[in-house]
């Protein structure tokens, strides 16, 4: 006995399955591709003394913000921090995410919960604590100056130096975890097989772990990054002059001198700044993400 | 390509004591299979012939070199697992150049060996594929390849056929033992299945709870097994209680008494008269005689009753009853119908019985 399908053609499956994109999409709409719309709108209209922006169009606040010195200074300043950071999560977070996933030990939790931590305070809070920790009287500097390290203190708070630092704290969860995921995905036995080949420990983590997590290491990257370059009260309250971020920045324009075309060119600038930085990062990525899977 | 030997190897995780007293030699070129039910140690004793595992007190021999508390990547082994683990971001190519490059081969001896190997396992041509392109015999035949172009001195095999299906399973079974004669490498293979064990090995290792419970060629194995636990992992049998009533001249042979009927049946040197043992029947081994027909040369005869006959084509597989309420299996030729209800003579000969001490 047959059984046939009557009645209407149906849509391939993947077609059918579209209306479930739909709530994130009016989201994403509503509460992201329209306020860029209109950011990017205001940015190409005329400052105004009367209004929020005046009547005409220009792009004179691009062309002022990319040939200001100042300006520059900082989208580079904010790149190359929010680049250090980065660097740093993934440095700092890799070993911590392959020991969770190699581990079996029934203490992983707690150290799940040590990863997570940052994530637990608020924002105010934890930047606060840092003010504590990076003051020239605070615990870092009492500590090297009572061991003799140092004379006189680092200056850590109001550089971009305390800013990485904090930044690199709160963004570690955002390296661990993709990579965990990842690295849990590969399989133990193609570790074992590259043993088994000749290839020592060292040579077996170059050639098949690390390329292998590469999907893992490349999310977390861009995360780190993206979320660095964006990030507002750390660098607002641990930056100072000298750490001055673009975000900060732009917050200035908007809010201390109400000069809103202007910030929101800036905003736009940085925000293809970020576009274009990812892209880069993705297209050097790419030729190793070729071969996987 | 060299002899194996496992020198008493005991294997503790915390209480728990995985092996207990593994001891295997093997000689160069031989094929042995562990063979036992998950939980055996079977796989723990591969991992530590690989280096994977140490076991806490024992040796492992590689010829006359003790690797005991070598790396796994100084042991010169090939390894080939259950998941075939193959490189996911290397082609076929890079996969095979692994351990070359490893070992310093150069490029063109390289290159050379991996075209003799991969006509090996008949994949030439596949040089530039991803695993990923490749059907699971093909993975398969990659791992073997790849585990066998660095010539090692051991080949080990971690189930490698459970991902199979059936078809490509029996025909790869043949296929690995064809090539590691072939090869002339020594070869240690982990599986559960047992019909896998017995039609690739030269010697089969059973193991249960971590030791050893017999080693033998497959027929030894499969039909003087060394205890009841060896007889009911190795396919089917049917056991009868009995006692020994004398020893029926030397070689092991007796007749013991099974309910009303007087059996001639083989069995492993000095079994005492009076001692209760099982007598273990294959299901093959067993005839359908009329009940009235005297048995053949030598041979005994058990009544018994035909309580279900169920058909398999080649065979019919008879579910039997004794009047004292044993019940038998019996394996007979399927183009005879035989009637459920039916009493008959189950006939075997001595040779075919093993007894057991109960």
């Amino acid at each position: 006995m047959t059984e046939t399908r009557t009645g209407a053609p149906v849509a391939p499956q993947h077609l059918r399955m579209l209306w479930m994109l739909a709530p994130a999409f009016v989201l994403l709409l509503l509460f992201f591709i329209l306020p860029y719309v209109s950011i990017a709108t205001m940015s190409l209209r005329e400052a105004s003394t009367r209004a929020v922006h005046g009547e005409g169009w220009t792009v004179s606040h691009y062309t002022t913000a990319l040939t200001d010195a100042y300006i520059l200074t900082v989208i580079g300043r904010t790149v190359l921090m929010g680049g250090l950071v980065t660097l740093l999560a993934l440095l700092l977070g890799y070993p911590v995410a392959y020991h969770l996933a190699m581990s079996r030990s029934r203490w992983t939790s707690l150290l799940y919960v040590c990863v997570l931590s940052p994530l637990l305070v608020g924002l105010v809070v934890r930047t606060f604590a840092w003010m504590i920790i990076l003051s020239n009287n605070g615990v870092v500097n009492q500590t090297l100056r009572s061991l003799g390290l140092i004379d006189f203190p680092l200056q850590l708070m109001n550089t971009p130096a305390g800013v990485v630092i904090a930044l690199t704290h709160v963004f570690l969860p955002f390296v661990v975890l993709p990579l965990l995921g990842n690295l849990q995905a590969i399989n133990p036995e193609v570790s074992m097989a590259a043993r088994s080949l000749g290839a020592s420990r060292l040579r077996t983590f170059l050639k098949v772990t690390l390329p292998l997590s590469l999907p893992g290491l490349q999310a977390g990257a861009i995360l780190v990054f993206v979320l660095s370059i964006s990030a507002y009260v750390t660098p607002a309250l641990l930056g100072g002059v000298r750490g001055r971020t673009m975000s900060v920045l732009i917050v200035q324009y908007l809010v201390d001198t109400f000069r809103w075309p202007a910030g929101a060119a800036l905003a736009t600038i940085m925000a293809a700044v970020a576009l274009i930085a990812v892209t880069l990062f993705l297209l050097l990525t790419a030729r190793a993400m070729r071969r996987l899977p | 390509m060299t002899s194996l030997a496992l020198d008493r190897l005991n294997k503790h995780f915390g209480t728990q004591h995985i092996l207990r007293d593994v001891s295997i030699a093997m000689a160069q070129g031989e094929f042995v299979s562990l063979l036992g039910p998950s939980g055996c140690g079977k796989t723990t004793t591969l991992r530590c012939i690989a280096g994977f595992e140490q076991p806490s007190s024992g040796r492992i021999l590689f010829g006359d070199r003790d690797v005991t508390a070598a790396l796994p990547e100084k042991r010169d082994i090939g390894m080939v697992f259950q998941s075939y683990a193959l490189f996911p971001h290397m082609t076929v190519a890079e996969n095979l150049d692994f351990g070359l490059v490893a070992r310093k081969v150069p490029p063109d001896e390289r290159r050379r060996r991996r075209e003799a190997v991969l006509g090996m396992v008949r994949l030439q041509g596949f040089e530039g594929r991803y695993p990923r392109e490749l059907s699971g015999g093909q993975q398969q035949r990659v791992a073997l390849a790849r585990a066998l172009v660095i010539e090692p001195s051991v080949l080990l095999l971690d189930e490698p056929l459970a991902n199979l299906d059936a078809t490509l399973r029996d025909e790869m079974r043949f296929f690995i033992r064809e090539l590691q004669q072939r090869v002339g490498i020594t070869a240690i293979y982990v599986t559960h299945d047992q019909a896998e064990a017995m039609v690739m090995s030269d010697r089969i290792v059973v193991m249960r709870a971590g030791a050893i419970a017999q080693v033998g060629t497959p027929r030894m194995i499969y039909e003087r097994p060394a205890s009841l636990d060896v007889a009911a992992f190795i396919g089917r049998s049917n056991t009868l209680e009995a006692r020994v009533e004398a020893v029926a001249g030397g070689g092991g042979l007796y007749v013991v008494r099974a309910g009303p009927s007087a059996l001639r049946a083989a069995g492993p040197v000095g079994l005492a008269p009076g001692s209760a043992v099982r007598l273990l029947l294959r299901p093959e081994a067993v005839r359908v005689d009329p009940p009235d027909a005297a048995p053949a040369g030598g041979g005994n005869h058990i009544l018994a009753r035909i309580a279900a006959s169920v058909y398999q084509g080649a065979a019919i597989q008879l579910v039997l009853e004794t009047p004292e309420g044993a019940r038998l299996i019996a394996d007979v030729n399927g183009r005879r119908a035989v009637a459920p209800g039916q009493t008959v003579a189950l006939g075997f000969a001595p040779a075919d019985a093993w007894l057991l001490p109960a």
